[in-house]
C-alpha cells in the first residue's frame, strides 16, 4: 500500500516556465494530462456517488431473494444484482461514499498527525526530534498490512474506527516528507530572523514553516487518499472491514470472492471501481507534485 | 565505516526494542484472547479456563508477561505456540523458505521486468512507449492486489485450466515442474507492485544521470548513443536501485502476506493471519520481530551501499 | 473381514470441541444416525480391496489439526487425525450403537460389564494390540488413560465424566474394572471419542501438558505418524499390524486449504480426493453436483442453526418478543434461497436422527402480521421512527456471528429486513473469531447471536450444559447456558435424563424438554445443517457418517479401485 506513496515519489518531475509560483503552479498542473484525467474521474465520482442513489429507482439495501445473482445488464440493473438481488450499481455507489470517505476523512487525520510530528520533530530537532522520528521508523518496521490487522483487533468495525485505523498507519510517510522539509528550511534567513525579532516557536512553525512546506504536504495528502482506499480494501478483504448491509468497495469484493466462478460480475465491478478511484488519486499527486515542486518555487 | 556500523546496529536495537513494546502492547490490549478457541468446547467450565490462562500465564500483569518474554528472547527463546506448543523460532523458520522463495522469485521478476522497462522508456523519453509504461505502471500501483489475485485464479486455474488455483505444491509429487507451476502466479501478482516500483525508479534514476555531465562527456567523445547508454548510464543508474532494493521490504512483506492468503501458500504472512485470528501471542510477536530485523537489515544494507558509494555520508 | 469392517470400522464418535467449529462460522461433519447413502454404500461393495495397502488420498480440510495429543485441550479439525491415529474403547456405529474398538466386547449389564446401579464397570480388552512402536497396549494404559484426565494439572479436553470415575483396577493386562462416584449416562459416549495415548512414552515427559510426544505422536490406530509440514499438510502411512480392518492405502494426506472456495477449486481440478469438515459452500453444490467422476453429497449434521437471544437484555426478557421475532422469520427464504434447500427446518435444538427428537414440536411459519399482532397485544407500540417501545425498552438490538461467515451474514441481512418489517431494529456486528467465542460470548455480553451449535454430548442428547441454569457463565456457572436461559421445569428434566440408564425414561424427559425449549425460546431454532461433502467417485469405502464432523473416520476401509 505504501507502495503507492513510494512509486509516486519517484515520478520524474516534469519543470515547466511560468509567471506567479500560483499561476505557474496551476499552468504545469493543467498541462499534466494525466492529472487532469484523474481529477476529472474524481469529480464523476464524487458527483455519481452524490446523486446517483438519489436518481436510481432502486434501494441500496432491499434484499429480493428470487432476482439473485441477475447477470448485467438485466432487468433494468444495469450492472446485475448481487447475492441478495440488490442492484449491483446503486450499492457501488453508496459503497463509493463510504469508500471515498474513509479515504478523505483517513487523509485528513493523518496528515494533522503526520504534520504535527513532522513539523515538531523537524522544528526542534535534537532529543525531541530524534524519539519522534524513531518511532516513525519504529512504526515503519511493522508491514503496513500487518499493522493494520493488529490494529483492526481492537475495533469494533465502523467508518470512523475503519478510518481511525487506517490513519494511524498512514500517517508516518507524511511526517517524513514534513519533516524532511521544516529540517532543510528551518535554518534559512526568514525563520532565522522572525525568531529574532521574538516570534514563539509555536508562531515560527504554524505561520513561517507550515506554509512554505505546503506543497509537499498537499502531495502527500493526496497519496494518502489513494492509500486510504486501498487500505479499507485490504481490510474488509481479510475480513476486519464495514458492517453488512453497509456496502464498501472493500467489502463487496470480500463477499464477492466465493461467486468469482458463478458470478464474476461481483468481483469484477468494485475491483475496477477501487482501481479507477486510486489512479486518479496517484494521477492527481502525479500532478500536484509537479505543479507544486517546493525546489522549484523556494530556490 | 566501522563507527557508521557501530552507530547504525545500536539504532537498530532500540528500534526493535521499540517495535516490540507497540507490537506487544497492541496484541495484548485487543479485546479477546487465545482462550476463545477453547470456550466452545462443551463441558469446558470458567475455572479450567481460568487453570488453562496460568498455565499460559496470561493472567500475569502485562509488563511482568512483556519482561519474561524479552528476557528469554534475547536468551533465543522465543516461546511457544499456543495452538500446537512448538518453538516459535522453529515454526516462523519452517514458513520462511515458502515465504521467500515467493519473494525473491517476485523480486527476481520486478528486477528484469521493472529494470528493463524503466531503461527503455528513459531513453526513449515521451514515446508511446513511454507514456504507455507510465500509465501502466501508475494503475499497476493502484490495483489491489488481492483482487488482481483472484482475477488470475478466475482465468488462469478456473477457466484455462493452465495453473494451480492455490498452495505450493501438489502432495506427492515433488518434483521441480510441479513447484514451478505452483509458483508462476502468485509470483506474478506479487511482482506486479514490484514491477511498477523498479520501472519507475529506474527511469528516473536513468533520466538523472543522462541529465550529468559525464553523460555529455561520453556523447561528446563520439561514443555510440548504445554504448553510451549501456555502459555509462545504466551502470551508474544501477546503484541507487539496490538501495531500492532493501527499502522495498516492508512493502514486499505485506504484499507476500496478502498474496499467500488468496493463493493459500504456507508462507510466514499466511501463518501471521491464522495465528491472530487465534490471538497465537507468542507466533504473532515472533512474525513482527523477524519482519521488523529483516526491514533493518534491508534499510541497513541500503545504507551502507549508499555510504560505500558516497564519502560523504558518515553518519 | 468385510463385514467386520462394516460393523466396526464404519463406527464413528464426535467429538467434544465438534461445535465449536461450526460456530466459528466453519460448519463441519455430519452426524451418522442416517447412515451410509445407498449410492456409495453400493460402490462400497462393488470391488475388493488390494492385498497390502496401495496408493493414497489426500484429504482436503478448511482448518489446520494441531494439536495431536488427543487428550489435551483441542479443537474439532484436530480430531480428523485421532481418528486415523489412534483408537479408543469402542466407537458408535451409524444406527447409535456401540461397537468394539479396543475392547473384545461393549460391557453391558448382562455380560458383567456394568452393575445393574450403572456404578461398577468392569472392561475387557483385545489381546495382541500393539503401539506404533511394537509395545503391547495393555489395561495399564487404559487406567494410564484416565488417571492423566483427572490429573488437576493436566489440561484435558474434557473432564467431565472422567471424574466421577475411582478405583481403577487392572485385572490382567486385557482386563480392567472401576467404580462411578454415581451414575452418569452420557458416560459410555464420552468414552467413545477419549483416545488413548501410550503410557510408556508419557512416563518419560517432562510436562504432560507439554510433550515431545506431539511431534512424533503413538497410537494403535490404523495410519502411522510420518510427517507434518506446518500450515500445509500432515502425512501419515499405513500400520500393518492395526487390530481393525485395513488399512488398503498405503498413506493418506490431511492437507490444509485455509479458503474454502480455493479448497473447491483444488477439489475440481482433482488434486484433492476428499473435501471434509465445511464441505463444499452450498453455492457451489449445483456446480459440484455436474462434476465428472466426483460423488457429491449433502449429509445430515447435528448441528442447529439458531438464533441465540440473551434473556439477560431487557429487551428480550418478554416472551412476546421472543416469539414475534420467531413468527417473523423468513426461515423459508434462508433455507430454500441462501442455503440452497440443503439443510432441513427444524424447530427442536437435537437433530431429527437422535433417538430423543422430539417429531410433535410446533411448526413455525412466516407471519409477519401475527407477529405484530403479538406485539400490539403485549404493549409494544412504535415509536416516531417505527421502532416499537415498550416501558422505555426500545425493540432494538445487535445480531453478532463470527466476522467473515458470508452465507450466515446473508442470512443475517434477510432477518434484518423481516424484523425492520415489523418494528424491530436488529444490526448487524460481527467480530473475529477470538473476541466473538470469547467473553463475549461466554459471558453473555451479546444481544442475539446466530450460531451453529451442536447440542448433544456426542451422540447423547444431553444438553446440560446449554439449558440448565447452573450453566450460566455470567452468573458463575460453568457451562454454556450463554442465553442465561433459567427453568426450573428444564432443569428437573436434565435432571433425570442424565442420572437414569433407562432408555425409556430418559427420552420422556427430553421429549418434554424440547417442548418447553419451543415455548420459551431462547434460543430461534432454524434448521438442522446438512454438509456437502465431494469425494472422487473410483475411492471406495468412503462412508459418510453423520455422528462425526470428519468422514476420514474410516480411512482405514478406504482404497481406489
Amino acid at each position: 500500500m505504501s507502495s503507492a506513496t513510494v512509486a509516486a515519489a519517484v515520478l520524474p518531475n516534469r519543470r515547466l516556465a511560468g509567471t506567479s509560483p500560483r499561476s505557474r503552479a496551476w499552468g504545469r498542473f493543467k498541462r499534466h494530462r494525466l492529472a487532469m484525467f484523474g481529477s476529472g474521474v474524481i469529480l464523476v465520482l464524487v458527483f455519481a456517488v452524490i446523486f446517483g442513489p438519489m436518481i436510481l429507482p432502486f434501494d441500496p439495501l432491499h434484499i429480493d431473494l428470487r432476482h439473485r445473482f441477475a447477470p448485467p445488464p438485466g432487468n433494468g440493473h444495469l450492472f446485475g444484482t448481487d447475492q441478495l438481488g440488490r442492484d449491483l450499481l446503486v450499492r457501488l455507489l453508496m459503497a463509493g461514499r463510504i469508500s471515498l470517505t474513509i479515504g478523505f476523512m483517513a487523509m485528513v487525520v493523518s496528515t494533522l498527525i503526520g504534520t504535527s510530528v513532522g513539523v515538531t520533530a523537524g522544528y526542534y530537532g535534537g532529543l525531541v526530534g530524534t524519539v519522534l522520528m524513531r518511532i516513525v521508523d519504529a512504526v515503519l518496521c511493522f508491514p503496513s498490512v500487518f499493522l493494520l490487522l493488529a490494529l483492526a483487533a481492537f475495533i469494533k468495525p465502523s467508518i470512523l474506527t475503519i478510518t481511525l485505523i487506517i490513519a494511524a498507519t498512514g500517517w508516518m510517510e507524511v511526517a517524513r516528507v514534513v519533516q524532511a522539509q521544516i529540517k532543510a528550511l528551518r535554518h534559512r534567513d526568514f525563520i532565522l530572523a522572525a525568531e529574532m525579532l521574538g516570534a514563539s516557536g509555536r508562531y515560527v512553525m504554524t505561520r513561517e514553516l507550515l506554509p512554505n512546506a505546503a506543497g509537499p504536504i498537499i502531495v502527500a495528502a493526496t497519496l494518502t487518499v489513494a492509500r486510504a482506499i486501498l487500505a479499507e480494501a485490504y481490510v474488509s478483504f481479510l475480513g476486519y472491514g464495514i458492517q453488512a448491509p453497509t456496502a464498501s468497495w472493500g467489502n463487496m469484493l470480500n463477499n464477492a470472492q466465493q461467486y468469482l466462478n458463478s458470478a464474476p460480475w461481483l468481483a469484477i465491478f468494485p475491483g475496477l471501481m477501487i482501481t479507477l478511484a486510486v489512479t486518479s488519486f496517484n494521477f492527481i499527486g502525479d500532478g500536484l507534485r509537479d505543479a507544486l515542486d517546493a525546489r522549484m518555487d523556494l530556490t | 565505516m566501522a563507527s557508521f556500523l557501530l552507530n547504525r546496529l545500536i539504532q537498530s536495537v532500540i528500534l526493535l526494542a521499540l517495535v516490540s513494546v507497540i507490537g506487544f502492547a497492541v496484541l495484548h490490549l485487543a479485546p479477546g484472547g487465545p482462550l476463545s478457541q477453547f470456550a466452545l468446547i462443551p463441558g469446558m467450565t470458567q475455572e479450567q479456563l481460568a487453570h488453562i490462562a496460568h498455565e499460559m500465564g496470561l493472567d500475569r500483569p502485562l509488563p511482568l508477561q512483556y519482561w519474561e518474554w524479552v528476557s528469554r528472547l534475547v536468551t533465543g527463546d522465543w516461546g511457544h505456540s499456543y495452538r500446537d506448543n512448538q518453538p516459535v523460532l522453529a515454526i516462523i523458520s519452517g514458513r520462511l523458505p515458502a515465504t521467500f522463495e515467493l519473494m525473491l522469485t517476485a523480486i527476481a521478476l520486478a528486477v528484469l521486468l521493472g529494470v528493463t522497462v524503466g531503461v527503455l522508456g528513459a531513453v526513449r523519453r515521451g514515446s508511446i512507449f513511454d507514456s504507455l509504461a507510465t500509465v501502466g505502471a501508475m494503475v499497476a500501483l493502484s490495483i489491489p492486489t488481492f483482487w488482481f489475485g483472484l482475477i488470475v485464479i478466475y482465468i488462469f486455474a478456473v477457466k484455462l485450466g493452465w495453473l494451480p488455483a492455490g498452495s505450493r505444491s501438489t502432495v506427492g509429487d515433488g518434483s521441480f515442474s510441479d513447484y514451478f507451476r505452483h509458483l508462476i502466479a502468485p509470483a506474478v501478482v506479487l511482482a506486479l507492485v514490484e514491477v511498477a516500483i523498479w520501472s519507475r525508479y529506474m527511469r528516473g534514476a536513468m533520466l538523472d544521470v543522462i541529465s550529468q555531465d559525464f553523460i555529455r562527456t561520453a556523447r561528446a567523445k563520439g561514443l555510440s548513443e548504445k554504448s553510451v547508454m549501456l555502459r555509462h548510464a545504466f551502470r551508474n543508474a544501477l546503484l541507487p536501485m539496490i538501495e531500492l532494493a532493501g527499502l522495498e521490504l516492508p512493502t514486499l512483506l505485506g504484499g507476500a502476506l496478502v498474496t499467500e492468503t488468496v493463493f493459500t501458500w504456507p508462507g510466514m504472512g499466511r501463518l501471521f493471519l491464522d495465528s491472530l485470528g487465534y490471538r497465537d501471542y507468542p507466533v504473532v510477536m515472533g512474525i513482527l520481530m523477524v519482519s521488523a530485523v529483516l526491514v533493518l537489515i534491508g534499510s541497513l544494507f541500503a545504507d551502507i551501499l549508499s555510504a560505500a558509494a558516497d564519502p560523504r555520508i558518515r553518519l | 473381514m468385510n463385514d467386520d469392517r462394516h460393523t466396526t470400522c464404519t463406527a464413528s464418535a464426535g467429538g467434544p470441541s465438534r461445535r465449536r467449529l461450526l460456530a466459528l462460522g466453519a460448519s463441519a461433519g455430519a452426524l451418522a444416525w442416517l447412515g451410509p447413502q445407498a449410492g456409495w454404500m453400493a460402490q462400497a461393495l462393488a470391488a475388493t480391496p488390494p492385498a497390502k495397502p496401495t496408493g493414497q488420498v489426500v484429504i482436503g480440510l478448511s482448518q489446520e489439526p494441531t494439536v495431536f495429543h488427543p487428550l489435551l485441550v483441542h479443537i474439532e479439525v484436530d480430531e480428523a487425525v485421532y481418528f486415523n491415529l489412534f483408537s479408543a474403547l469402542w466407537r458408535v456405529d451409524p444406527k447409535g450403537n456401540f461397537v468394539p474398538d479396543l475392547v473384545s466386547e461393549i460391557p453391558t449389564v448382562e455380560n458383567g460389564g456394568f452393575s445393574a446401579d450403572g456404578l461398577h464397570w468392569r472392561i475387557k480388552l483385545k489381546p495382541g494390540v500393539k503401539w506404533h512402536d511394537g509395545t503391547p497396549f495393555t489395561a495399564e494404559d487404559v487406567k494410564y488413560n484416565i488417571e492423566l484426565i483427572q490429573n488437576p494439572k493436566f489440561l484435558a479436553g474434557r473432564k467431565a465424566g472422567h471424574e466421577l470415575v475411582r478405583d481403577i483396577t487392572v485385572v490382567s493386562p486385557t482386563e480392567l474394572t472401576w467404580r462411578m462416584d454415581k451414575p452418569y449416562a452420557p458416560y459410555p459416549a464420552i468414552l467413545s471419542w477419549t483416545f488413548f495415548v501410550p503410557k510408556h512414552i508419557f512416563e518419560k515427559e517432562a510436562d504432560p501438558n507439554k510433550p515431545a510426544f506431539v511431534n512424533k505422536p503413538v497410537g494403535t490406530g490404523p495410519f502411522t505418524w510420518v510427517e507434518r509440514i506446518p500450515g500445509d499438510h500432515i502425512t501419515l502411512a499405513a500400520y500393518p499390524a492395526y487390530h481393525g480392518g485395513g488399512p488398503y492405502l498405503e498413506r493418506l494426506v490431511i492437507k490444509y486449504v485455509p479458503d474454502l472456495t480455493v479448497l473447491y477449486t483444488q477439489f475440481q481440478t482433482g488434486d484433492i480426493d476428499y473435501i471434509g469438515l465445511q464441505g463444499i459452500t452450498p453455492d457451489h453444490y449445483e456446480e459440484a453436483k455436474a462434476l465428472a467422476d466426483r460423488v457429491v453429497t449433502p449429509v445430515p449434521q447435528a448441528f442447529i442453526e439458531n438464533i441465540g437471544l440473551n434473556l439477560g437484555k431487557p429487551v428480550f426478557k418478554d416472551l412476546a418478543v421472543r416469539e414475534a421475532l420467531y413468527w417473523a422469520m423468513d426461515k423459508k427464504s434462508i433455507i430454500e434461497q441462501i442455503y440452497y434447500g440443503l439443510p432441513t427446518p427444524t424447530e427442536s435444538y437435537l437433530p431429527m436422527q437422535s433417538w430423543a427428537y422430539n417429531p410433535d414440536l410446533p411448526k413455525q411459519s412466516y407471519d409477519p402480521e401475527k407477529a405484530k399482532k403479538i406485539l400490539d397485544d403485549a404493549g409494544w407500540k412504535p415509536g416516531s421512527d417505527g421502532i416499537r417501545e415498550k416501558n422505555g425498552v426500545r425493540l432494538e438490538f445487535t445480531n453478532s456471528t463470527t466476522a467473515g461467515n458470508h452465507v450466515r451474514e446473508q442470512a443475517q441481512q434477510l432477518l434484518q429486513q423481516n424484523w425492520a418489517e415489523i418494528g424491530a431494529k436488529m444490526t448487524i456486528s460481527n467480530l473475529p473469531p477470538a473476541v466473538m467465542w470469547g467473553d463475549y460470548w461466554m459471558m453473555s455480553k451479546f444481544d442475539s447471536a446466530m450460531v451453529g451449535i451442536d447440542f448433544m454430548v456426542g451422540p447423547d442428547p444431553d444438553a446440560t450444559d446449554f439449558f440448565a441454569s447452573k450453566s450460566i457463565g455470567a452468573k458463575g456457572g460453568g457451562g454454556q447456558n450463554t442465553c442465561q436461559y433459567e427453568s426450573p421445569e428444564v432443569d428437573a428434566c436434565l435432571a433425570e435424563g442424565a442420572s437414569t440408564v433407562d432408555q425409556a425414561k430418559r427420552k420422556a424427559a427430553y421429549l418434554k424438554m424440547q417442548q418447553l425449549t419451543r415455548q420459551d425460546l431462547p434460543y430461534l431454532p432454524i434448521f438442522q445443517y446438512a454438509m456437502v461433502q465431494g469425494v472422487k467417485s473410483k475411492l471406495q469405502g468412503f462412508a459418510p457418517d453423520v455422528s462425526v464432523q470428519e468422514n476420514c473416520y474410516n480411512a482405514n476401509t478406504w482404497y481406489w479401485a
